[in-house]
């Protein structure tokens, strides 16, 4: 447990790490996916230009997706952070799986919890005790290539829309008789 | 003096409660819910604390909302201040529609009008929507002065001051339950099957119901006064009607009003801003989830419980023994302190430090309210409805204003917004230092050597026309009620003309 708070409270800088996975996903630049309905497939593999048991230590892979710097102007709460327990880029999670150097895809179908935004994808590998060793992401280091947007679900539905319109209105006409009934009470004192 | 043909509600008829010669309750029994005057209370609260519960519903649900509305921190700010700027006239109508119409039409009316934005809130789809029913719910907010002015109608001097903060206190706690209330109802819908973006809109339907039912509960249980309702009381003469002009220019024209509610715009206004941005500050800087972060923002306004009332209490305590002077010093010393622990909460790094700090700190900013409120009802007789519109209404104004400077957009992190508006608190605290009531003192002086008294204090508003014809009756015993606040050192007083004792 105390090994756990050791590492979560050091927290690895994400400039300290090496971008050894090559990723790929099926979206192109300024393409436009449904959550909920769109799919992205994800390829990743080890960069062999880095030396031979680099990915010694190598365990898991998470995939996720993150939010490109123009879904994050105005919106401290997605804001990128070097030191990793605090970075907010990355909030979806699209997989966790065990680490492989080749043959690595996935198609993920977006969750209807994605917001609206432009997104790019990144992987971060982790070692056996847990720790952030290296990533690999499908843009550039200014996360200025290859984005895509997604258009989240309004979360509406016609029976909200209905309800919401005739309690109101209910509320107000109720109002409107309340009124007349004092209006008539008043009358009969007058009397 | 009666219409022979009155329904039930007679002048004679035996109230469960003992009553003074206006009929007002004289004790104040939280246990009961006799007509008219202890239903009248729970009505009052209950209807406010709804309308607190609406207001406030968006803000612990804002992490979802901002993701499915794609919304920035500049719309979540605007919408936040939006929430509170409607009842800063909304108050200051309240005062005038209660004296017009009575608080049960009054706020069963506000009430009834707002619910319709709280019911489309759960359609809102844009930053624009967002902002415009957060707009309209908060004007339900000025029934704060309808529940005053209710209380101050049914409950006599001694216990008005109780009435008046337990009402208050009460019906603030909405903005802290709202924060436990709309993450659970959230997750239960969010467990039986919706999607969160699906979730969050039913869930609105829960406070919007809430506040149209205690609508119907005012309109059909209530009543204005222990004799009847107003239409009633009018028409029998009981009731003079004052002149609404006159009322104005006497409100307007007293700058302790003016100073009271700025002053209230740094204990009420904070405890309305850090509603709005405390949820999203601990779930955003601490890393806990949604119910976590909720549960810690109800606390702050949960501590309305017995701090808004401990303030009103301790106020008449310091009355008791100072006078005016020694309810001007615990506002001012209270209202500054809790300015303090405002600074030092943008300070602290820990979660658990900063639960701390917020807990202390709410108990002297909410006290802070209810000191005010003792102070509110001596600043003027004539004109009590308009002063305390007023000085309700700058208590929002110091909500706009905080959130405006401090918690829009990004210029400021939330936690260099809160220390500022910690410096902010004491600073505009210091005004009450010129709060000088020539009868009584202020902070620094005594009363006036020239031996002024309450009568010529507040008879100083009715003209001599308007006292010929005796329009300044209860102002005057008022005049006499109120040499308690001399304080207790004073022991050769002069008596007020008409010698009747305090009741």
């Amino acid at each position: 447990v105390f090994s756990c708070f050791e590492i979560t409270a050091y927290g690895a800088l994400f400039s300290s790490l090496h971008q050894t996975l090559i990723l790929n996903s099926s979206t192109s630049q300024g393409q436009v996916l449904q959550a909920g309905e769109g799919q992205v497939t994800i390829t990743w593999s080890l960069n062999k230009n880095y030396p031979t048991g680099t990915d010694s230590n190598y365990k898991i892979v998470k995939v996720k997706l993150c939010y490109a710097p123009m879904s994050q102007l105005d919106r401290g709460w997605r804001k990128s952070n070097d030191n990793l327990n605090k970075d907010k880029t990355c909030q979806f999670n699209v997989v966790t799986k065990p680490y492989k150097p080749l043959n690595n895809n996935f198609t993920w179908t977006i969750e209807k919890d994605v917001p609206s935004a432009s997104y790019f994808i990144r992987a971060y590998v982790y070692d056996y005790v847990g720790e952030v060793v290296a990533f690999g992401q499908t843009t550039d280091s200014h996360k200025k290539t290859n984005l895509f947007q997604i258009t989240a679900i309004t979360g509406r539905h016609v029976a909200i829309n209905v309800c919401a319109a005739c309690f109101s209105a209910f509320s107000v006409i109720s109002l409107i008789g309340f009124y007349l009934v004092e209006k008539r009470k008043g009358k009969s004192l007058r009397r | 003096m009666e219409n022979m043909d009155l329904e039930s509600k007679s002048v004679h008829r035996d109230f469960v409660l003992p009553v003074d010669s206006e009929d007002k309750a004289t004790k104040f029994r939280v246990y009961s819910v006799s007509a008219p005057h202890m239903r009248a209370f729970h009505l009052s609260w209950i209807s406010f604390f709804a309308c607190f519960v609406s207001t406030f519903a968006a803000p612990p649900l804002v992490p979802i909302i901002r993701d499915n509305l794609d919304l920035t921190a500049t719309d979540i700010g605007n919408a936040g201040i939006a929430a509170v700027s409607g009842a800063v006239f909304g108050r200051i109508a309240m005062g005038i529609a209660c004296d017009l119409f009575g608080s049960r039409l009054a706020s069963s009316a506000l009430i009834l009008l707002t619910a319709p934005a709280v019911f489309l809130t759960s359609i809102a789809n844009s930053a624009v929507s967002f902002l415009l029913v957060r707009f309209f719910t908060g004007f339900s907010l000025a029934t704060f002065v309808s529940t005053q002015f209710w209380m101050s109608s049914m409950f006599s001097a001694k216990v008005v001051g109780t009435a008046n903060g337990i009402a208050g206190g009460w019906g603030n706690l909405g903005g802290g339950a709202t924060q436990l209330i709309m993450p659970l109802v959230f997750s239960l819908i969010h467990k039986i099957g919706a999607t969160p973006f699906t979730a969050w809109r039913i869930a609105f339907f829960i406070p919007a119901l809430f506040q149209a039912l205690s609508a119907y509960a005012v309109f059909f249980f209530g009543q204005d006064m222990p004799d009847g309702d107003y239409a009633k009381l009018h028409k029998s003469g009981e009731k003079h009607k004052d002149n609404i002009s006159d009322v104005l220019y006497h409100a307007v024209t007293n700058y302790r009003g003016w100073i009271l509610a700025l002053t209230y715009g740094y204990c009420f206004g904070v405890e309305l801003t850090v509603d709005n941005i405390i949820a999203q500050y601990f779930f955003d800087r601490f890393n806990v989830n949604l119910h976590t972060a909720g549960i810690i923002a109800a606390s702050f306004g949960l501590a309305n419980l017995f701090s808004r009332p401990g303030g009103g209490t301790l106020s008449d305590i310091m009355a008791k023994r100072f006078g005016m002077r020694g309810r001007l010093w615990a506002l001012w010393i209270m209202q500054t302190l809790g300015g303090l622990l405002c600074v030092l909460l943008g300070k602290v790094e820990s979660l658990s430090g900063s639960i701390a700090v917020m807990l202390v700190f709410s108990v002297f900013c909410q006290a802070a309210c209810g000191l005010t409120f003792g102070v509110v009802p001596f600043v003027s007789r004539r004109s009590l409805g308009i002063i305390s519109g007023m000085t309700g209404g700058g208590g929002n104004i110091g909500a706009v204003l905080t959130q405006v400077i401090f918690f829009r957009g990004t210029r400021y992190s939330t936690e260099t917004g809160i220390t500022y508006m910690g410096i902010m608190i004491i600073c505009c605290t210091l005004p009450i230092m010129f709060i000088y009531f020539p009868q009584w003192g202020g902070m620094f002086y005594g009363p006036s050597s020239k031996g002024l008294t309450e009568e010529d204090y507040y008879m100083k508003e009715w003209s001599l026309k308007e006292k010929e014809n005796g329009f300044h009756q209860s102002s005057m015993k008022f005049a006499g009620n109120s040499t308690s606040e001399r304080g207790k050192k004073v022991e050769s007083a002069p008596t007020p003309i008409d010698g009747t004792p305090n009741t």
